[in-house]
């Protein structure tokens, strides 16, 4: 049962995100998406890395902030150049996402097979 | 791999992935509720939705006009009603004589010499009734339809008999008091024609003069006439009401 703790952490976040009354102006909306995609996408590495025992807090969190904020930083500096850097944060931080959700799926197999297998192996001896 | 090491840092990222989720998914729903976004068939829609409900607004606020207008009006004639029940209450407050009145006039001062009777007030009373006065006080006490003049005989020695008229002393009462001289008659109207009423040619002032008495008239232009000291009280009036006859 190791992940109902950060399943409640999540609830408590969008019952807090909901309760606030700051609405964000619409000029920061694509700013904002950038960055809860750079957040969701840390998020999944962070998963990923508990799956292979490389867990480190710290990465984690310096990682999930920063990737946010820069992501927004250079979306923003991408609209001020006249270069859209949207869609290459866009797809960079989807293709990582997808790569870690990949990683993360596999992993969950590859335990569930060695478990059945040490399963079969016991009833076997 | 420490359990403890990685539950915190995760829940924290959670937490925060949490409220940034929210937060984008409330903007991304208001962004997408933006009229510029949405469908020309619901945008046709609504317009239509919206230009009935203004027709029934309207309709309803000239409908509350009229309620408006014609609460207006009633609040109106209810003022009308009130003005006219409360002149009518000064009016007759005024004939009663409840109230203290002040106007123009002309004062009548009797003093005490000759042989002034109570019928001699009434008298002058009359007249000046005649010439048009229309209100009336004897030394402070307003003359009224209960007003009363009179006089009492007093006898100041209980045990010698009266002989001659002398030994009587009369008294002109008004409403049961006795009148004090010097006697001030205060009249309100017109003090030209009041005066003129009083002083006609074999009026009043030459009976008066006849017995030596010679009142005095003064015309004023702010007289005072105080209000009855004790206003009458009915208890056996009532409105008389025709029966209805058979035919």
């Amino acid at each position: 049962m190791w992940f109902i703790l950060p399943v409640l952490g999540l609830i408590l976040g969008a019952y807090l995100g909901s309760t606030v009354t700051f609405q964000l102006p619409a000029i920061y909306l694509k700013y904002m998406s950038i960055a809860v995609l750079a957040s969701l996408d840390s998020v999944f590495g962070g998963i990923k890395s508990i799956m292979e025992e490389k867990f480190d807090g710290t990465i984690l969190l310096t990682g999930f902030f920063t990737n946010a904020l820069l992501a927004a930083l250079l979306t923003y500096l991408g609209d001020r150049l006249g270069v859209d850097l949207y869609y290459a944060a866009v797809f960079a931080f989807g293709v990582r996402l997808f790569q870690n959700l990949a990683t993360i799926r596999h992993h969950f197999l590859i335990n569930y097979r060695k478990k059945r297998s040490l399963r079969r192996g016991e009833k076997s001896e | 791999m420490n359990k403890a090491h990685w539950h915190i840092p995760i829940t924290i990222v959670f937490l925060f992935l949490g409220i940034l989720l929210s937060l984008q998914f409330q903007a991304q729903t208001r962004f997408a509720s933006d009229l510029a976004l949405q469908k020309t068939e619901t945008l046709i829609a609504m317009v239509r939705g919206l230009s009935d409900k203004r027709q029934k607004l309207a309709l309803e606020i000239l409908d509350l006009g009229n309620q408006l207008r014609s609460q207006m009006e009633s609040t109106q004639d209810e003022k009308k009603l009130l003005e006219s029940i409360s002149q009518q209450m000064e009016k007759l407050n005024i004939v009663n004589g409840t109230t203290d009145l002040k106007g123009s006039g002309l004062t009548i001062t009797l003093e005490e010499y000759g042989t002034v009777f109570y019928t001699d007030l009434l008298k002058i009373v009359n007249e000046l009734w005649n010439a048009g006065a229309e209100a009336i006080a004897i030394n402070e006490h307003r003359i009224t339809s209960h007003t009363t003049l009179s006089y009492t005989e007093y006898n100041f020695d209980e045990e010698v008999q009266p002989f001659f008229e002398e030994d009587y002393m009369m008294f002109i009462t008004m409403n049961h008091e006795k009148l004090d001289y010097p006697i001030t008659i205060k009249a309100l109207g017109d003090s030209n024609n009041l005066e003129k009423g009083l002083t006609l040619p074999g009026g009043i002032m030459d009976d008066l003069a006849l017995s030596n008495v010679y009142p005095e008239l003064e015309k004023k232009k702010k007289l005072t006439i105080p209000a009855l000291h004790s206003p009458s009280t009915y208890f056996f009036l009532n409105e008389y009401t025709p029966e209805k006859s058979n035919p």
